[in-house]
């Protein structure tokens, strides 16, 4: 790392501690000097420092190790409330005067010390002559002072609120400190003595260079953010930027965003309203009328059978249906009626028609398209929910959209339908290679299905379609031919996405739809 | 849609004239010429030659087996049909089939012929074993209108009666078991008797089929006798018939039989049906029989439905080669469908078949020219404003099912026997999980959030879709609305979050609301409003109540809100 990008990546506190050394780069600072200089708290000095010394830009000059001899909680409360030995002087001293006896019990008692405390004190009390041991375990004071009560209350005057160096007291003392110092084992005890490190600090090579070029840098003050302050003053100029690593992963955000699949659906929704289709909608609930009889599916068609379509619960019966389509839809069924053809040949059950069932499939929105006097010419598409009654597996779903329309007009025939079948392979696939083979839909004659060369698909079905049958568009009072078109776009759906289980288009995992980019 | 089993070298000896050799077809011929029958190459094995072929048409059950594949490729290579005799040279006195009276209103109709010349090959019996049960199945309506019976003819003396017996009255050995049994004891206990006796449920008398000596042929349409009704191969007398209760299914049926057997070089000798009542058809009948009739159309029907000028001899040539009879007289054709069909219902058929024949490619397509305007409903403009709005607001889109369960959309929200609880439910459930459309957003949002703890918090997320309003006033006793749904999940989640976000929806739609508190069992209560615009309750915004999201395990507090879009949409 060369010089400047060492400097960059310094934190302020580590500038403050080399910008100290600028004046003198070679000077050799002790680490209360240092403290004094920068005027930091301890703890902000000593990590600098540690930062200081492992990037090597800091060394040790010298390491001195001094004791400190300091109060300890006791010895504060010693200095408070006299000392064990001091207390057990005074109180035999109480009783000389009064000419009471009295037994280490009664000091025990009446100074409240621990028996440890109290034995300690009459033994160091009895070595130095102060105290006597009669009979019956009464003590008595011999009238001389102790040199140890009184040596340990001039150091607890001394050291009150200030540790000093052991080494500045004279030898005596010395011995009283370290008798009387907390040691392993012996907590209890009035003085602490600590070893204190001091350090001489002083550059190294590179920390000179460092510490010429800041101060070469000048001595603006290094912010990290911009504030408005800053701004209003102008005092911006004088500040230098902390720089950051730009090469730290981003912090992850959610964004707000639509749902791939949902995307997918929109750019074929524009597709189509660009080719000049009007969107149509329907309800989710229909009549067997709309979602099978307009569609000359007879009512004895195997795909009607309980086991294709789901069946409303309650109520079990759209309370009627739009004359005259019922009666015409009913008579195209039977013989017909004025359609030119020969009907179905059976009876037509008009209860049947109003019973309810989930739309099954999106040409029932068509239907009541036809029958509402749509535009001639005219395009429709729908994006409709349909269900099926079909175990869910990872190519069934019970719940599914169907992309689907008509096309009405005096031009349509065999060749337009054909013809809007390349457009839709062209704009929809994006397929230049088209395949129409026969194919058959209850509803609609000729019927044809649209296979495309998809560019990463290869062959696939891109949909059906078909003119539909006279007897569907003039009981429904539609005189022009009517195209019926429908696209099957989950594949390129699940390709886009990149999924190959069609439940995923419905998925539940949050994770997988916020991860998920959506083709565009 | 019928999915069949053929051989390829089955299918090569049947594309040959009778006697001649075998005609080998490659696999690129075969798919293009299945365009002819609407069918579809699903699997194939090349060691085998076992081919899986999906037919399309469910008007055409004469092309559901591998003669009438066949004789489709056929006629279209010759140009024309075949001549089958038995339609015209009938028997000076043909064999006999008496039906008993009675039976009109049981099982009214049945059809027969007899089929010799043909030693039955292990294929040709697969064959023949396949179309009947894809045509008793799915033509027949799993045997209802149509049932079909083959059985070996030496067995069996003529006259037979189709006959009217109590279920007790007749026994026999059924196919399947090694005991005599009665009528009634078959459809206690055998597999079709159980499968498929609820065709006769009601009747006190069975229909059965038995011939000059007594003998039992068949329980019609149940089961055949393991006597007389089983073939096998090396046979080469065969009796076939057809029951039903559709004449003209009835023997349309036996006329794809009798063709299938013809084409497979078998003499068919008609049979002639006595009934002791009337018919569409008379009270005898010989069966095979040409039902079709003759229909005429301009030709410049057929010109204006398919876009392109042919001229009458250029329709006239594409249907023959399909298999029709046509005459043409200036600019009309009269088609006659082959014996085989059935199903030429409009003119528009027809259209098709010439289609078909002449082969989809030799059509060019052109653009429809006339001039449309494209545009969205309103609701869906309306519906992608508010998802744009929300994508704005820092929102994911979900997508959900609408088909749910019950326990989610009412029950885990606390919404048993409450009006915001009733829902459209579905009669024929297949799986709980399925049975209910949604009657609000909300659960749907849950469902993403239950599942999703382990996604990064804040979970903001919305979708805007139909929801089902059970509504006894409308006539389809419920309503389809497009809502928008908006949730908000994380420890922190507040009302007034979600308030924020609704308060910026209304504002950017141009619409005011005011919220007023109201009780509401999915939320907490005293931090639920519904939201009120222009007089009207329009949805709902709150706290999700803890025992909800307990329900849905969800373990950081939610607020959500609902929308109905569609009321906004009537409005503007």
């Amino acid at each position: 790392m060369n010089i400047s990008s060492l400097i960059d990546s310094l934190h302020p506190l580590e500038v403050k501690v080399l910008s100290t050394f600028a004046a003198n780069p070679s000077a050799i600072l002790q680490t209360e000097q240092l403290a004094q200089s920068t005027g930091l708290e301890p703890s902000q000095l000593s990590m600098a420092v540690e930062w200081l010394l492992a990037k090597s830009l800091l060394a040790v000059d010298t390491e001195t190790v001094t004791s400190i001899v300091s109060l300890t909680k006791i010895g504060e409360l010693y200095f408070e409330k006299y000392s064990p030995i001091e207390r057990v002087l005074s109180a035999a001293r109480d009783a000389a005067k009064t000419g009471k006896r009295l037994t280490i019990q009664d000091i025990q008692s009446r100074e409240g010390l621990e028996p440890a405390e109290v034995s300690g004190a009459i033994g160091r009390l009895k070595k130095e002559g102060a105290l006597l041991i009669i009979q019956g375990g009464c003590i008595e004071s011999t009238g001389r002072s102790s040199q140890t009560a009184e040596a340990i209350r001039g150091l607890l005057q001394q050291l009150h609120g200030t540790p000093r160096g052991l080494q500045a007291f004279p030898e005596a003392q010395r011995q009283v400190i370290q008798d009387h110092a907390v040691k392993r084992g012996n907590a209890r005890e009035p003085f602490r003595i600590d070893d204190r490190v001091a350090r001489a600090l002083k550059l190294s090579v590179t920390g000179i260079e460092a510490a010429q070029q800041l101060s070469r840098q000048g001595t603006a003050e290094e912010v990290s953010q911009l504030t408005p302050e800053l701004l209003k003053d102008g005092s911006w100029r004088a500040k230098r930027f902390r720089k950051y690593t730009i090469s730290l992963r981003a912090p992850r955000i959610a964004p707000g965003k639509r749902h791939p699949y949902r995307e997918f659906l929109d750019a074929v929704k524009t597709k189509l309203v660009s080719m000049g289709f009007q969107e149509m909608r329907g309800a989710l609930v229909e009549t067997e009328f709309w979602n099978m009889d307009a569609l000359f599916m007879p009512q004895f068609h195997p795909a009607r059978d309980i086991h294709d379509v789901y069946f409303v619960k309650e109520p079990t019966h759209a309370s009627s249906i739009a004359e005259p389509y019922l009666s015409q839809v009913a008579q195209a069924h039977r013989n017909g009626g004025g359609t030119g053809s020969t009907g179905w040949n059976y009876p037509f059950d008009a209860e049947r028609a109003r019973r309810l069932v989930l739309r099954s499939q999106g040409t029932a929105v068509s239907a009541h398209t036809l029958a509402a006097q749509p535009a001639v010419p005219g395009k429709y598409f729908s994006i409709a929910r349909c269900f099926r009654y079909d175990q869910v597996d990872a190519t069934h779903a019970t719940d599914f959209f169907q992309v689907e329309g008509i096309v009405l007009g005096e031009d349509i025939n065999f060749r337009t339908l054909l013809g809007l079948l390349n457009l839709f392979a062209r704009e929809v696939a994006q397929a230049k290679e088209v395949k129409f083979l026969p194919a058959y839909f209850p509803f609609t004659e000729p019927s044809v299905e649209l296979h495309v060369r998809h560019p990463k698909l290869g062959w696939m079905e891109l949909g059906g379609a078909g003119l539909f049958r006279p007897e569907v568009t003039l009981p429904l009072g539609v005189t022009v031919p009517v195209i019926a078109w429908g696209l099957g776009l989950d594949r390129m759906a699940m390709v886009a996405l990149g999924i190959h289980d069609i439940r995923e288009l419905f998925t539940d995992n949050l994770d997988l739809i916020r991860s998920t980019r959506g083709a565009y | 849609m019928p999915t069949i089993t053929i051989f390829k070298q089955d299918l090569e000896g049947l594309l040959a004239a009778p006697g001649e050799a075998p005609q080998p077809i490659t696999m690129e011929q075969l798919e293009e010429s299945l365009m002819l029958v609407k069918g579809e190459l699903k699997e194939q094995n090349s060691d085998t030659g076992e081919l899986r072929i999906e037919l399309q048409d469910s008007n055409r059950p004469d092309l559901w087996c591998c003669e009438g594949i066949a004789r489709q490729i056929r006629v279209k290579r010759r140009g024309a049909l075949a001549k089958y005799d038995f339609l015209t040279t009938r028997p000076k006195s043909p064999k006999q089939l008496n039906v008993a009276p009675g039976l009109e209103k049981v099982r009214p109709y049945v059809a027969a012929c007899t089929a010799t010349g043909y030693r039955v090959t292990q294929e040709g019996l697969a064959q023949l074993i396949q179309t009947q049960e894809k045509l008793a199945e799915m033509f027949g309506r799993k045997r209802r209108t149509v049932s079909i019976g083959l059985y070996r003819l030496a067995a069996i003396e003529f006259p037979v009666t189709y006959d009217l017996v109590k279920p007790d009255e007749v026994t026999f050995t059924p196919l399947g078991m090694d005991t005599v049994m009665t009528l009634g004891e078959m459809l206690l206990v055998h597999p079709k008797g159980l499968e498929f006796g609820g065709i006769l449920a009601g009747h006190d008398h069975l229909p059965v089929l038995r011939d000059a000596k007594r003998q039992v042929l068949s329980f019609p349409p149940i089961i055949n006798s393991r006597e007389i009704g089983e073939v096998r191969v090396g046979d080469d007398a065969l009796f076939i018939e057809v029951t039903g209760s559709d004449l003209s299914m009835v023997v349309l049926t036996l006329n794809i039989f009798a063709a299938n057997l013809a084409d497979r070089d078998a003499v068919i000798e008609p049979i002639e049906i006595r009934y002791p009542y009337k018919t569409a058809l008379g009270m005898a009948i010989m069966t095979p029989q040409d039902l079709g009739k003759s229909r005429k159309l301009p030709v410049s029907t057929i010109e204006q439905a398919l876009g392109q000028s042919l001229g009458a001899q250029e329709v006239a040539k594409a249907l023959t080669a399909y298999g029709y009879e046509v005459m043409t007289k200036s600019k009309n054709v009269t088609v006659r469908l082959p014996f085989y069909r059935q199903d030429l219902m409009h003119a528009m058929d027809v259209v098709e078949d010439v289609a078909i024949s002449r082969g989809y490619g030799d059509f060019l397509p052109v653009m429809p020219s006339q001039f449309t305007v494209g545009g969205l409903s309103r609701i869906e403009e309306v519906s992608d404003r508010a998802r744009t709005l929300m994508v704005g607001m820092g929102f994911q889109e979900i997508i959900s099912n609408i088909l749910g369960s019950p326990k989610d959309l009412r029950d885990a929200m606390r919404l048993e026997g409450t009006e915001w609880g009733q829902l459209v439910e579905v009669d024929n459930v297949m799986s709980q999980n399925f049975s209910a459309l949604r009657q609000w957003m909300l659960p749907s949002l849950l469902r993403v959030e239950a599942a999703s703890n382990r996604a990064f918090y804040p979970h903001r997320i919305f979708e805007a879709g139909e929801v089902a309003r059970h509504d006894l006033t409308q006539p389809l006793g419920s309503r389809t609305v497009t809502v928008l749904g908006g949730m908000i999940a994380h420890v922190d989640a507040h009302f007034s979050e979600a308030h924020s976000c609704l308060d910026t929806l209304f504002y950017y739609v141009s619409q005011t609301y005011s919220l007023e508190p109201i009780q509401h069992p999915s939320f907490l209560a005293g931090r639920v409003g519904s939201i009120v615009s222009e007089g009207k309750q329009i949805g709902v915004i709150g706290e999700l109540h803890p025992e909800v999201l307990e329900r849905w395990q969800i373990s950081v507090p939610a607020v959500a809100f609902e929308v109905d879009l569609t009321e906004l949409a009537e409005r503007s």
